[in-house]
């Protein structure tokens, strides 16, 4: 208890302390000033020490400043890229890649690693002994390894002794598996599928809809309506539908061995595999972890009580628990996600060619302008994780308890 | 089943609990032993007894918070059994108050209170607001509806939880310790909602100390000890004229406080 | 009226039903279809796996020899972690010199313990001069030069000796900075109070891998030309820097777990602000803020393995290094992980038990 209550102040911005206030009452006033003062001239000389080290150091070694790099053509290529990329494209293009790479390992880790730490979390609350005990082992087991060493295992002992493209494991010749990586099929429009596009949009908006008609309608009559069900029903049913309306406007582009590679389909490269699968899990065992203290930061009284009117188990969950649970789940997600965004940088311990790797790394190493490379790709970190804590902050107001 | 429950004032013939020898182990540790207790519509009942005796057990058997392992337990005619239709059958019936009123944090008061009649009673949500209101004039807080728990006093959230248990117009109400958790100035007016409500005639089972409600409130007192019930009578008899030595002793001892 | 003697009944024995080996299946493996179901599927995934797996590990594995040739059976190679036992946990620090890395290792131990034991007035007296001196202590041994030891370059310094010592050699630098810019963040001088938040924000957001590649490549541009910084030392202020800003944090949340009565007692004593931080506050919020630093300081230990993306000879390095030796070329990946992994996770568990254990008690000793 204790401890989750000093990490959630860790999150909470200064409040202003009387305490500090008074501290400084005692002493005289200026003594303040004379601190900052003293702060400010060392920080002056700091900085001028530096800034004039930095560039006579780069003036004997001949490194350029500026931002005129970014036009020049990079020369390199890069293992997976997102848009179509040429050696003789800039390293603005490299940068952006970079940007895209990154963004997609986070997200399939974030998508992946929420799903694992709420299995994981909300089993380790199962009356299946066996259950309870994997969720504990794989928490304390995979929170207390490192990620990089995860990330190795995974690449060098794992995926690397997979079989050649020749002896790909494969699903029904659509799915194969061999040590350059997954290969899945394309899904590739027909000039029809506009359809079944515009099938899913009405879907969700009709959704949309039931749910405001369902609540009006339990606020009016009082009568439930099944909402999660029929919200399925109409996500999956209208969609089919429209598929066999328009007669199936799709088809697929299977992955095929051609010589000695695969061609066609998606090919998801080793380093990716390695690096989401980690990365998932172990920031899966950390949200696991908090799942469970928040699950156990609602008191069983309340459950107590919620049983005591009669509510059923279910219900006792999304009404009661869930939304105790999340207000101190939803700060703990806010900084994983942001630890998950600051670990993709491991990637460069295998060459999955996201933003560090490709540009903080293989272009510095041709530019050599570290002081404009590492501030670039440091200010999309910190706009990346200022995205995420902005969302979790616009979610976490709507789970907050306004009081308390 | 409200016409039913006026009828039932003046009919106290009805036996609406029924415990024959019941019995429950926590692991290994006998907690009730051979419970034998039979409550009629409209009795108000109270138990007393030394910490650890067993009575908030005994009574959160009664809507199954607790299970047990022996004997068997009849509310309001449905035999209480392993079986889901059951017990929500006998929640319904059933009202419940706890030592630290348990309210909803997240919810307001208002909430608080129209849950049970909204997700559980499937009333439309006019409806359950005006039952809401009713009960929290009864309790003497409408002011406080779209408050949340936190920002009420100790005495006034515990009587918002039992108006929220009357919002489900149950037919026993269950009190354990309503007023133990309380600064005195705050026993009072929770004390008040009670004696009204037995005044009424609700049929009450309430864990307390406090004498003075049993005395004026309670057509019986039944005294609690090592998981049995030890000794049961009518307030005057069971104060001025105990039984056993067992109970002398507990009143001497609570007298001397 | 006779008054009666109570004879309590005597206790029952639970129903076999309930109690006993049966009823525990019954209850906890097969109480509904969905955890039979449940069960029985993680049973089967067990005794598909598990033979196998305690097979390669222990049964079938080679456990003596010192060349990759004594692996002959089909099981794991422990010969191989055994072969580099000595680099994995020195490096390629003398083998002559090892009794100075022991010494580092021997000393550290002794000041976590004096910590634990030694009454509370004399903890801040001796420990924390202890603790500060360590990391000097440990450097003039290691390197030697200076007590008229053999001289050993940072470069022969590495393994897992290296992931505990470097982690905390950091987080003992780390305590004073980290509080100092705590106050600063706490203080309501805005100046003192920007810089520092701008230091641990800058700190906290930055990816540490990124910190440590600014540490090979940027810091080096800004020390006065001419002057070449040891990589270990970069690394060494890096970690610092990084670890302060986790700490600031940590001790900020410590502030607020304090009593406001502490502050006002100490005012009324009439002590100084800083005599009143250092005496009254600090031993306090160190205290409560213990299972926080355990958990900085198991992130820190964990991302001592980043500095291989930079060539630190650190434990993992040593094993990648391991295996593309000429003589061990038979893919002992698995093996070299696995005992790192091994040795983290005792480390880090154990570690974790004892944040635990110290919560539960600060938790019971501020309720009385
Ligand atoms: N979940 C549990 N597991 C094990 N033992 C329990 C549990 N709950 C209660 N007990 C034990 O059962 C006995 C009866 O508990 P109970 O709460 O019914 O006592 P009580 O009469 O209400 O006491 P109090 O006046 O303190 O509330 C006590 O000895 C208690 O220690
Ligand atoms: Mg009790």
């Amino acid at each position: 208890m204790f401890y989750q209550k000093t990490i959630e102040q860790i999150k909470t911005d200064t409040r202003p302390s009387s305490a500090g206030a008074k501290a400084f009452y005692n002493n005289p006033k200026y003594r303040g000033w004379i601190y900052q003062s003293l702060l400010l001239i060392f920080l002056i000389a700091f900085f001028y020490s530096i800034i004039s080290n930095t560039l006579s150091n780069m003036a004997a070694q001949g490194i350029k400043s500026g931002f005129g790099f970014m036009t020049t053509s990079a020369g390199f290529d890069v293992l997976m890229s997102l848009i179509p990329f040429e050696t003789t494209d800039s390293y603005t293009k490299v940068f952006i890649i970079g940007i895209l790479n990154t963004i997609l390992v986070s997200i399939i880790g974030v998508i992946c690693s929420t799903m694992l730490g709420f299995i994981f979390g909300i089993a380790y609350f199962s009356r299946n002994w066996l259950i309870k005990k994997i969720s504990i082992i794989y928490v304390e087991t995979f929170r207390n390894i490192p990620v990089i060493l995860q990330v190795l295992f995974w690449y060098t002992a794992v995926l690397t002794t997979l079989p050649s493209t020749r002896d790909s494991l494969s699903i029904g010749e659509a799915f194969f598996l061999n040590i350059r990586g997954l290969y899945i099929p394309r899904l590739i429009d027909e000039p029809k599928s506009f359809v079944v596009y515009i099938a899913i949009v009405i879907a969700i908006v009709a959704i949309f809809f039931l749910r405001r008609w369902a609540r009006k309608r339990q606020d009016l009559t009082g009568e439930q309506f099944p909402l999660i069900w029929s919200s399925l029903g109409i996500l999956l049913g209208l969609p089919l539908l429209a598929l066999f309306i328009a007669g199936v406007p799709f088809h697929f582009e299977y992955p095929e061995l051609k010589g000695f590679n695969f061609q066609g389909g998606i090919n998801v490269i080793p380093e990716l595999m390695a690096l989401a699968i980690a990365m998932s899990i172990y920031t899966g065992a950390f949200i696991a972890e908090a799942v469970r203290a928040g699950i156990q930061s609602v008191p069983h009284g309340q459950t107590e009580a919620a049983r005591s009117i009669g509510l059923k188990e279910r219900k006792i969950m999304s009404l009661i628990i869930v939304p105790q649970a999340m207000r101190v789940i939803t700060p703990m997600l806010n900084s994983e996600y942001q630890s998950l965004v600051k670990n993709t940088t491991i990637a460069t311990a295998i060459g999955y060619p996201e933003l560090f790797t490709v540009f903080a790394g293989s272009a510095l190493n041709q530019v050599g302008q570290a002081i404009e490379m590492m501030f670039m790709s440091l200010a999309i970190y910190f706009a990346l994780n200022m995205m995420i804590s902005f969302i979790m902050n616009q979610f976490n107001k709507r789970v907050a308890i306004t009081t308390r | 089943m409200n016409t039913d429950h006026q009828a039932s004032i003046h009919n106290m013939n009805e036996d609406i609990i029924v415990i024959k020898n019941l019995n429950k182990w926590y692991g290994n540790f006998h907690v009730l032993r051979d419970i034998n207790l039979t409550v009629k519509k409209g009795e108000r009942i109270v138990i007393c007894g030394p910490s650890g005796s067993g009575k908030s057990t005994t009574i959160r058997c009664i809507n199954r918070l607790e299970e047990f392992q022996r004997g068997s337990l009849t509310v309001n005619g449905v035999e209480m059994i392993d079986d889901v239709k059951n017990i929500e059958a006998i929640r319904k019936e059933v009202g419940m108050v706890f030592q630290h009123f348990n309210l909803f944090p997240h919810l307001t008061i208002l909430e608080n209170l129209t849950l049970g009649p909204i997700w559980v009673q499937k009333k439309p949500k006019e409806e359950a607001k005006a039952i809401a209101m009713k009960y929290l004039e009864r309790v003497k807080i409408p002011d406080q509806a779209n408050k949340f728990p936190g920002q009420l006093s100790g005495g006034q959230q515990q009587r918002v939880a039992i108006a929220r248990s009357l919002c489900m117009s149950p037919e026993i109400m269950l009190f354990d310790e309503p007023t133990s958790a309380l600064d005195p100035e705050m026993i009072k007016e929770v004390l008040d909602v009670m004696v009204e409500l037995a005044d009424e005639g609700m049929t009450m089972l309430c864990v307390t100390h406090e004498m003075g409600f049993a005395k004026t409130v309670a057509d019986r007192v039944i005294f609690m000890d090592g998981g049995e019930i030890v000794e049961q009578n009518t307030p005057d008899t069971f104060f001025d004229h105990p039984e056993t030595d067992r109970l002398q002793l507990f009143l001497s001892q609570i007298l001397q406080h | 009226m006779p008054i009666k003697e109570f004879k309590p009944l005597p206790a029952q024995p639970a129903p076999v039903s309930t109690t006993g080996p049966i009823a525990w299946l019954k209850n906890n493996l097969f109480s509904s279809p969905f955890n039979i179901v449940a069960t029985l599927l993680i049973l089967s995934g067990l005794f598909l796996i598990l033979p196998g797996l305690i097979d390669w590990l222990f049964i079938s594995a080679n456990w003596t020899g010192t060349t990759q040739d004594a692996c002959v059976d089909d099981g794991a190679c422990w010969v191989f972690i055994r072969a580099w036992s000595q680099q994995i946990f020195y490096g390629s620090y003398p083998s002559g010199e090892l009794w100075r890395v022991n010494l580092c290792l021997f000393l550290l131990a002794v000041v976590i313990y004096l910590s634990f034991i030694l009454p509370i007035n004399l903890r801040n007296k001796v420990a924390i001069p202890a603790f500060l001196a360590l990391p000097f202590v440990c450097l003039l041994f290691l390197d030697g030069r200076y007590l008229g030891l053999e001289y050993v370059n940072t470069d022969y310094w590495g393994g897992f000796s290296l992931n505990i010592l470097l982690a905390a050699a950091s987080i003992i630098i780390a305590f004073p900075f980290g509080f100092l810019w705590a106050l600063g963040r706490r203080s309501n001088l805005p100046f003192a109070q920007s810089v520092s938040v701008i230091c641990i924000e800058f700190f906290r957001g930055t990816p540490v891998l990124a910190l440590f590649f600014m540490g090979s490549v940027m810091l080096p541009l800004f020390f006065p030309e001419g002057v070449t910084v040891d990589k270990l030392l970069r690394v060494w202020i890096i970690l610092i820097l990084f670890m302060s800003a986790y700490m600031a944090e940590v001790f900020r949340s410590g502030f607020q777990a304090i009593p406001n009565g502490q502050y006002e007692a100490a005012d009324s004593i009439g002590l100084g602000y800083w005599q009143k931080t250092f005496f009254i506050i600090f031993p306090q919020v160190i205290k409560v803020s213990m299972p926080n630093i355990l958990a900085t300081f198991i992130m820190v230990f964990k991302n001592t393995v980043f500095l291989l993306v930079i060539a630190v000879p650190e434990i993992l390095q040593v094993i990648l290094g391991a295996l593309t030796n000429s003589k061990w070329l038979g893919g002992h990946a698995t093996e070299g992980f696995l005992f790192v992994a091994l040795v983290f996770w005792a480390c880090c568990y154990s570690m974790s038990m004892l944040s635990t254990s110290i919560e539960k008690k600060l938790d019971t000793s501020h309720k009385h």
